[in-house]
């Protein structure tokens, strides 16, 4: 490889260098890609037929094959539509298998089927990636999970967002109406700690035990921190878990879903005080809420109203209103770096389908 | 000869995308037709239909109304609902839409009833124009018309859903009939 061109003496190199790429000839094809409406604001990969054929080589299904349809917009995804995109979205071939997992587990999701690209909170995916393929295909598992500089943990939620752009067409201010949307809308691709949590990983949580590799994905509507690193109290800690996931803000509906993407400090904090995942789970769901009167007076009290009978007493003011009900609402992952006591609670858009796709399998 | 650049948006659809749909014929007045309001279950959209329907029985001789609640704003309305809908209407009226998935919804509910002989007013608020109009095209049936409200509705009163369901009743009636009420 030539090295890059510098300074005055970019003539000789280049001179010198003639099997070097051309940057104009790529500068016209990215062109090319944004002129086609294709692109998410960044520049794409311009893929030519020899190069998707690598990515369909990583999978023995047929290139035909309809992996998701949007039946409200007519539109399917196949095979080689899922391939171009994430060939244009900066995977590596070998990604491929992880995009088809990860675009499967998405598609189970009720709101991702039923109209949640079109909506107004214009929701993210949460994509959790667990098993060897974490390190085969070199996934950032550690510090810096939510951040950047990892190309499988930045390209393949970036190749679902095109398939949904292109495959699917609904682009923003056309059948996309998302009022503000959600920073960072395509790229939270995950890979688990796993090294570092004292609890099984979420794909074992999710029917796919026994270390596999396999991909879970979610809708979500944002990301809060929890910053709590000066207790010895796990009970404490959990409580100021449960203050965000009770906040009034999200509550549109009587329960709201949560991920919690736990930093390893706070998840071996917990296990050290004997809690299981099930345990933080069922210790959140008991503790995680407001009360009837403070969701009245910030204008949340047709929340408690949901499903009840027109002829149902109103409950009290002091009444606790649960936001959670069940562990499946609360998936909890461990993530990041063990360097400090910063987690996140992520907000689920509808509702997690609990089902992990394989990776490298026909689902 | 250089390689083609690939396109990322392929020609594939499914059976949702038709060909042109046609618009039912207009009855030339609603005296004595049986309407339909299909609720979107979005909040004040059942108050707004209702006090809708009211206007209508009152001041354009109405017969009667019959109501259906959707099962899922987000999703165009099932093929049996649709169905039963056509049978027992004369006319449609569906809304409100006020959200992304539920006004593309309500247009596609629009364009089937209108496939079916049955004239389909849809009532959609002006931030989603855009939205119905694409989904329309989508179904089959670009330039669909459409009645708009402004935005938002959900957070309105009892009296102030009312007097924009006023408002909106003549360009529903119009709709319905293609003539200026």
């Amino acid at each position: 490889m030539t090295e890059p061109v510098r300074g005055a003496v970019a003539d000789e190199i280049v001179a010198a260098a003639p099997e070097a790429p051309d940057p104009d000839e790529a500068l016209r094809a990215i062109e090319y890609c944004y002129e086609h409406g294709w692109s998410d604001g960044l520049p794409l990969v311009p893929v030519s037929k020899p190069y998707l054929d690598q990515f369909l080589a990583t999978t023995s299904r047929d290139p035909d094959e309809i992996i998701g349809s949007l039946e409200q917009v007519g539109r399917d995804c196949t095979i080689y539509l899922a391939a171009v995109n994430a060939a244009m979205a900066g995977c590596k071939p070998e990604y491929f298998p992880v995009v088809l997992a990860a675009f499967d587990a998405l598609m189970r999701e009720r709101a991702a089927r039923g109209g949640g690209f079109q909506s107004t909170s214009g929701p993210a995916p949460l994509i959790v990636v667990n098993g060897p393929i974490r390190h085969e295909l070199e996934f950032n598992t550690a510090g810096g999970a939510f951040g950047d500089g990892f190309r499988p943990n930045a390209t393949i939620p970036r190749a679902i967002g095109l398939i949904v752009r292109n495959a699917f067409g609904i682009r923003q201010h056309v059948l996309g109406q998302a009022t503000q949307g959600v920073p960072g809308r395509w790229s939270i691709c995950i890979a688990e700690n796993e090294e570092e949590s004292p609890w099984e990983p979420l794909a074992a949580n999710a029917g796919q035990p026994g270390g596999v590799s396999a991909v879970s994905a979610t809708l979500t509507r944002t990301c809060e921190f929890i910053d709590n690193r000066a207790t010895p109290v796990a009970e404490e800690v959990l409580r100021d878990f449960a203050d965000t996931i009770g906040r009034l803000g999200p509550q549109i509906f009587p329960q709201t879903p949560v991920a919690l993407v736990l930093c390893p400090e706070h998840a071996q904090q917990f296990a050290g005080a004997g809690y299981s995942k099930a345990d933080v789970q069922n210790w959140l769901i008991e503790h995680s809420g407001r009360t009837a009167g403070e969701m009245r007076r910030a204008g949340k009290g047709h929340v408690l109203r949901f499903g009840a009978s027109k002829d149902a007493e109103p409950v009290s003011d002091e009444h606790f209103h649960r936001v959670l009900s069940e562990p499946r609402q609360i998936p909890v992952i461990v993530a990041g770096a063990k360097n400090a006591g910063i987690s996140m609670v992520v907000r689920i858009f509808g509702e997690w389908s609990g089902v992990a796709t394989p990776v490298g399998e026909k689902p | 000869m250089p390689n083609a650049i690939l396109d990322p948006t392929g020609a594939t659809t499914s059976k949702a995308a038709k060909a042109a749909a046609p618009r039912a014929p207009r009855p030339a007045s609603l005296k004595g037709a049986r309407v339909g309001l299909l609720i979107n279950t979005k909040q004040n959209a059942a108050p707004f239909l209702h006090e809708v329907g009211r206007l209508l029985v009152e001041n354009y001789g109405v017969a009667s109304l019959t109501e259906r609640t959707k099962l899922n704003f987000a999703m165009p309305e099932a093929d049996d609902v649709i169905k039963e809908m056509a049978a027992q209407s004369d006319v449609i009226v569906t809304g409100v839409g006020d959200c992304g998935s539920c006004s593309a919804a309500a247009a596609a509910d629009g364009v089937v009833f209108e496939a079916a002989g049955i004239p389909a007013a849809v009532i959609v608020t002006e931030s989603f124009r855009a939205t119905t109009e694409a989904m329309a095209e989508l179904r089959g049936a670009p330039g669909f018309r459409y009645a708009t409200t402004q935005h938002p509705v959900a957070v309105l009163g009892e009296d102030q859903v009312k007097e924009r369901a006023a408002r909106v009743v003549s360009d529903v009636v119009a709709l319905l009939t293609d003539k200026d009420a």
